[in-house]
């Protein structure tokens, strides 16, 4: 039993030098960003345009998305001023990466209802729709549509 | 994977079962720890490498504290005791208030630490208390040391109440790991558990909790003090069903498989004080915190300015318990000093109140504490209140007021009645009358539950409350 005790106190001390390179291993994984919200919307908007949409509250990414701005470290959107257009951009910070479920059901959830608006006469509309991007990165998410929705992409990879 | 989704009530749980019940006594338990290990890493692939660290250290070091102890090294058990304490609680620690303390350290002090807050595991805070009472148990002598590797990793990850509680002593379930009984009647009563607990976060705390994001939503200077009033009651409305909907659920699960959970509420709302409040809500904690905190603080046997110190050390872990943020903290020793006053100024005041002025003092206070919990900061939560009281808000009644109030009532009285003992005494009473009422309960629950999978099917991705702490 004393020889086994011994092996114990080994299998302790290597458990512990595992964890400690786990947790070094996530904290370098560079996953989670510090980024503000502010710059990365920023730069997207930037990058690819934004053309015809405007910044909208959070009583507007309630009645779209369905989630509460206030769950989140901070959410941005902008929305076209016309009913007949579907440009619209969204970006969220979340506060752990947890949400990110919850956050691309409601993205999904819109992106259904407007295809279903859509379905049939709007094949414009439709066809952005469909070529939509929706990107999760770590502790950000991003869904443009847009006809450069790949250039927001690119910019808001960069900007993270 | 959350229990109130499609995919769990209709497939893993089905499998888990038909799994569970078809391989011998033996294998029992490690079918429940598989099960576990995958339920936890649907969600969270990472981070089931902490839950097994957690269930290999702890179950070593409880071999190692008896060995110890067998051998009269008080001593070296006592050292490893406090390592592994320590361990545990840095863990936990740096998971959940790593961010917290940098973030909080570049504001007080003038530097400007670099720091990368890392996503919570979820259920860290729930698994590290019972891996904590697992390791005192054993250090005080109170359990037996668990040699069996797959039954302790079973009680560490047990699926049912992993994510958000009741926080199960190993005490509690030390004979059931080894020995429990399933039977029909305990299944069934396992379902009904589950079905209850079902229709509380689905058909309840979701509904109402639609109320409370709306409000939450408006703009502030929109908001009346009605208004801030009705979304104080629908969170409060929403948190209880939400967590006693989870727990109820959890309690049916562990049935399912044979065993027996303490309950975690007792109808919180029908207290007449805070002190009885906290008797009746998330009771798993509160037993947990006086049998490790308070207790071996020297509890109620000490000098009155001890026990108000002890009273203030639990309180203020409670609210930290709950998250890293100054406002779970606030709202801690909110309590803290709620309880002090109560058992030192108020006892004989409280004890002459009519029952009901006792029980609206009691639910005035129990709602301003939520705003501390639903609020994301401290300034934001002072100014919930203040709209409460009419300052800063859009009048006393207002057309949003109103709406609210109308689309919302008949919901309302829903939950006071579901709040309430009564409702479900009779209910059982009424069951019992006759034979042929058990099927018009049977037939009630079947509506309750297709009633919750149409809402669930439709649903978007709902997370329990808890699941952030």
């Amino acid at each position: 039993m004393k020889s086994l005790m011994k092996y114990i106190g080994v299998i302790k001390y290597i458990l512990i030098l595992f964890l400690l390179a786990f947790i070094v291993s996530l904290l370098s994984s560079g996953e989670i960003s510090d980024a503000d919200i502010k710059d990365v919307s920023k730069q997207v908007v930037k990058a690819y345009g934004a053309k015809g949409l405007s910044a909208a509250d959070n009583r507007m990414v309630k009645r779209l998305y369905g989630i509460n701005a206030n769950d989140y470290e901070g959410v941005t959107l902008y929305v076209s001023d016309s009913n007949m257009k579907v440009e619209e951009l969204l970006i969220v910070k979340l506060k752990d990466v947890s949400q990110s479920e919850a956050v691309e059901a409601a993205i999904e959830g819109r992106l259904d209802k407007q295809l279903e608006s859509f379905e049939g006469y709007g094949v414009e509309q439709s066809k952005l729709l469909k070529d939509h991007v929706l990107d999760v990165k770590g502790n950000y998410v991003l869904y443009v549509v847009d006809k450069k929705a790949k250039k927001a992409d690119k910019a808001f990879q960069k900007s993270l | 994977m959350i229990f109130s989704s499609v995919f769990f009530v209709y497939v893993f749980l089905p499998i888990v079962l038909l799994a569970y019940f078809l391989v011998p006594r033996k294998f029992k338990n490690l079918v429940i720890l598989i099960a576990s290990l995958i339920f936890y890493a649907w969600g969270e692939p990472i981070y089931v490498v902490l839950m097994v660290f957690s269930i290999v250290y702890n179950y070593i070091t409880g071999i190692e504290i008896e060995y110890h102890r067998s051998e009269g090294q008080k001593r070296r058990a006592r050292t490893v005791f406090w390592i592994a304490v320590a361990v545990n609680l840095s863990v936990l620690g740096f998971f959940k208030y790593y961010g917290f303390l940098l973030q909080n350290l570049n504001r007080i002090l003038p530097v400007d630490i670099p720091y990368r807050a890392l996503p919570l595991p979820i259920g860290i805070s729930f698994y590290t208390f019972q891996t904590l009472s697992y390791v005192i148990d054993v250090y005080k002598g109170n359990v037996a040391v668990q040699k069996n590797l797959i039954y302790f990793g079973t009680y560490i990850s047990m699926f049912p109440q992993l994510i958000a509680g009741p926080i199960v002593r190993y005490a509690d379930v030390e004979q059931q790991l080894a020995n429990r009984r399933e039977s029909f009647s305990k299944i069934g009563n396992g379902i009904a558990w589950f079905l209850r607990g079902v229709g509380k976060k689905v058909l309840l705390a979701n509904n109402i909790g639609m109320a409370y994001d709306a409000i939450a939503a408006l703009p502030n200077q929109d908001v009346s003090v009605l208004t801030a009033w009705i979304g104080c009651a629908a969170y409060t409305f929403q948190i209880y069903f939400d967590f006693s909907g989870y727990s109820d659920m959890a309690i049916g699960l562990g049935k399912m498989f044979g065993f027996d959970f303490i309950k975690n509420f007792d109808y919180p709302y029908t207290s007449s004080s805070i002190t009885e409040f906290w008797r009746r809500w998330h009771m798993s904690l509160g037993t947990w915190f006086r049998e490790y905190v308070y207790i071996p603080l020297g509890g109620n046997r000490v000098s009155k300015g001890k026990n108000i110190r002890n009273i203030f050390v639990v309180w203020m872990l409670t609210g930290l318990w709950h998250g890293a943020a100054w406002n779970f903290i606030f709202w801690g020793l909110y309590y803290g000093v709620l309880l002090f006053l109560e058992k030192y100024l108020l006892k004989d005041v409280l004890e002459r109140l009519p029952g009901f002025v006792k029980h609206i003092y009691t639910m005035v206070f129990v709602m301003l504490g939520w705003v501390f919990f639903f609020s994301p900061s401290m300034g934001s939560a002072f100014r919930y209140i203040g709209r409460m009281f009419g300052i800063g808000a859009h009048g006393l009644v207002d057309a949003t007021a109103v709406y609210y109030l109308y689309n919302y009532i008949l919901l309302f009285v829903v939950l006071i009645l579901c709040s309430v003992p009564y409702t479900y005494r009779k209910f059982t009473r009424f069951m019992l009358q006759k034979k042929s009422y058990c099927g018009i309960a049977v037939a009630l629950y079947v509506v309750m539950f297709v009633l919750s999978t149409a809402y669930l099917v439709n649903a978007t991705y709902n997370p329990f409350l808890y699941f952030r702490f």
